[in-house]
């Protein structure tokens, strides 16, 4: 199943996802649970200890290319297998799910398009 | 970059958005089976889970659904339930509003671990049993555990 949460900011979409991912780990599905969110919080709605959450890297977006199709539709492709990025930048969060952020904006990268 | 990690054999993904809708011109849904939209009882939010689940529709995403959040009174699960039938939007679950919830947050921690037993988190967890249900999960009944 690829759930994605939605909603405006403070709607409570954050609680949704991160109670979500906990609770299907626990029926023993593998969860990767993509914080896509520019100021990401999904790591301590988790149960990840703040000091910890705080450490977790984001994938770069050098990784990620956008092409755009004829009938002006985006795109996105990486350069590296999933598997790889999973491994290289996942964090373990509670219930055996593994945390993956990939929408932070760095403070160098704002602006840069 | 989603559609990629989706595809990952066997793995099931939970995505927390970026709030608003901009970021779903640039395909972020595309391998998106389950959109859960959360919505509040009030106007601004609901029409803007109206426009969501539009878009999403029109992008193809299988299953859309409503999930009522911070629902303070039956008054409240009206609102949201009118609003909802009227756009043929299923709302799957009605969470309560909970303080337990923004306590948790204050505190720096996960819901389900400092009050597992609160009504919000126990709204949840029937959320989580129907969606593994929906999916086939053998296990599903492991979440209400």
């Amino acid at each position: 199943m690829k759930v994605a949460v939605a909603g405006k900011g403070g709607s409570g979409k954050t609680t949704v996802a991160g109670t979500l991912a906990r609770l299907m780990a626990r029926a023993g599905q593998q969860v990767l649970a993509i914080d896509a969110d520019p100021n990401p919080n999904l790591a301590v709605n988790l149960g990840v200890d703040p000091g910890a959450a705080a450490g977790i890297g984001s994938v770069p977006l050098s990784l990620v290319h956008h092409t755009e199709t004829a009938e002006g539709k985006y795109s996105v492709g990486m350069d590296v297998a999933p598997e790889q990025i999973v491994a290289e930048y996942g964090a373990p969060a509670p219930d055996g799910v593994t945390l993956l952020l990939i929408g932070r904006v760095e403070a160098h990268q704002a602006g840069a398009g | 970059m989603l559609e990629h990690l989706a595809d990952r054999d066997g793995a099931q993904t939970v995505t927390d958005m970026e709030a608003g809708l901009e970021h779903l011109k640039r395909g972020t849904l595309e391998h998106t089976d389950t959109l859960l939209i959360v919505v509040e009882p009030y106007f601004k939010s609901l029409e803007a889970a109206g426009r969501v689940a539009e878009l999403a529709r029109h992008l193809g995403v299988p299953a859309v659904y409503a999930v009522a959040n911070k629902v303070q009174s039956a008054r409240d699960e009206a609102a949201i339930r009118d609003f909802c039938a009227a756009k043929d939007l299923p709302v799957v679950a009605v969470v309560p509003f909970d303080g337990d919830v923004a306590e948790a947050e204050r505190q720096g921690r996960a819901p389900l671990d400092r009050t597992p037993e609160a009504p919000a988190v126990v709204a949840l967890r029937e959320l989580a049993a129907k969606l593994l249900a929906s999916a086939g999960s053998p296990r599903a009944d492991r979440v209400a555990d």
